[in-house]
């Protein structure tokens, strides 16, 4: 509850990042955004529409929308593309099963003509389960290489552990304050 | 105020449609109201006289779940209120007393002295929306101490899902006050006051008001 200065000076400083994350459900978006955030990951149930988040990070207010992966839910995804910088796609690494219909959506969505500019994260969440598939593993099954014009990177991560998370997010939030904010 | 009282208000925000026709007395209450566009909206100076849009104007069905208001260094819960989802909605006529309906809309919180002290605070709502899709949600909040203006917000939820429920998390930083300015505020309880404005594209869905006091 800020007052009006309060509130611009919070705009001037802080470079405000629109990041969106999608994936099939059961991937482990919204227990991702819980942990990076430091908040108990125990109850966490299916995402029935979006979860919007601002953190600060590194300098930066990020407003993560998390929104819900079901496939009833997925055809309303593209409400959420306008303004987005960032783009994160989390996979479930254990899910062999639906590794097919996981790389369909994504590059369905990477079609969009609206998330053209938008730098790609991919999050390989679940590394902590056995069988897990690597980050090397994913690049070839999802075809990953296809992209030549955009700018993605893809990292191991467990929302259990914490592990990749912030390697993630790191990179995700430079590349996304070296093109939008390189003028300044 | 206990927070059964205060889950007894919030409930009572989130009205559904009035039922049976509209009477004579709610079309004369509803022709008293002139729209009022986001853009006016964020031109108020001062709290407004009444409501803005009757409760019947909720065609969509918006209805607040849970909110939380935490401290954003510690994760300290200052303030959490739930409504247990299984309760029906109450419906209010649109007809409703002007009195009546100003208790209905407006919530009183109570909140400890310490809260002034916050540096960061972070808000957390749960709410659900009914089975239309939502095209342009988007709330504006306007808050005053004693008619002048001291906070204004203004977020874009844009799209909401059908039968979606849906959570936001803001962070707000808390103002620094002088040691005046926090004697004058804790002497004058519910002086604190704020309009909620809830607009789907250009058309007003809710208005709600709260008022404030810090009282340990």
């Amino acid at each position: 509850m800020g007052l009006l200065s309060v509130i611009k000076k919070v705009k001037a400083n802080e470079k405000e990042l629109r990041i969106l994350m999608v994936g099939l459900d059961n991937a482990g978006k919204t227990t991702i955004v819980k942990r990076v955030n430091g908040e108990d990951i125990g109850s966490v149930s299916p995402t029935l529409g979006f979860n919007i988040k601002t953190m600060r990070y590194k300098g930066y207010a990020l407003n993560i929308w998390d929104v819900g992966g079901q496939k009833t839910l997925r055809s309303y995804w593209r409400n959420y593309y306008e303004t987005t910088d960032g783009l994160v796609w989390v996979i479930d690494s254990a899910d062999h099963r639906r590794l097919e219909d996981c790389k369909e959506e994504l590059h369905a969505l990477l079609s969009e003509e609206k998330l053209v500019g938008a730098t790609l994260l991919i999050l390989a969440n679940k590394q902590d389960i056995p069988g897990a598939l690597t980050k090397e593993m994913l690049t070839r099954v999802l075809d990953l290489r296809k992209m030549t014009s955009r700018r993605w990177h893809i990292e191991g991560c467990s929302a259990l552990t914490g592990e990749g998370l912030l390697q993630g997010l790191d990179w995700c939030a430079e590349d996304i304050g070296s093109r939008i904010y390189l003028c300044e | 105020m206990g927070s059964d009282q205060v889950a007894e208000r919030l409930s009572s925000l989130t009205v559904g449609d009035s039922p049976g026709t509209p009477g004579v007395s709610t079309l004369l209450h509803q022709q008293r109201r002139e729209p009022v566009l986001p853009e006016q909206a964020l031109r108020l100076t001062r709290p407004t006289d009444g409501f803005l849009c009757p409760l019947s104007a909720n065609k969509y069905k918006i209805d607040f779940r849970e909110f939380e208001i935490k401290d954003y260094d510690s994760g300290e819960s200052l303030f959490h209120v739930k409504r247990d989802p299984e309760a029906a909605l109450p419906t209010v006529p649109d007809d409703i007393d002007p009195a009546m309906e100003a208790a209905v809309r407006t919530v009183r919180y109570t909140f400890p002295t310490s809260f002034l002290g916050r540096k960061t605070i972070r808000t957390a709502l749960v709410f659900s929306v009914g089975p239309d899709p939502v095209p342009n949600f988007r709330m504006i909040e306007r808050h005053y101490f004693k008619d002048e203006l001291v906070r204004s917000y203004d977020f874009n939820f844009g799209f909401c899902i059908p039968m979606s429920v849906n959570s936001w998390e803001a962070i707000y930083d808390m103002p620094e006050l002088t040691k005046e300015r926090e004697e004058e505020i804790l002497a004058s309880p519910f002086e604190m006051r704020s309009d909620s404005f809830y607009y789907v594209g250009d058309t007003l869905v809710m208005h709600n008001k709260a008022e404030y006091q810090y009282k340990d």
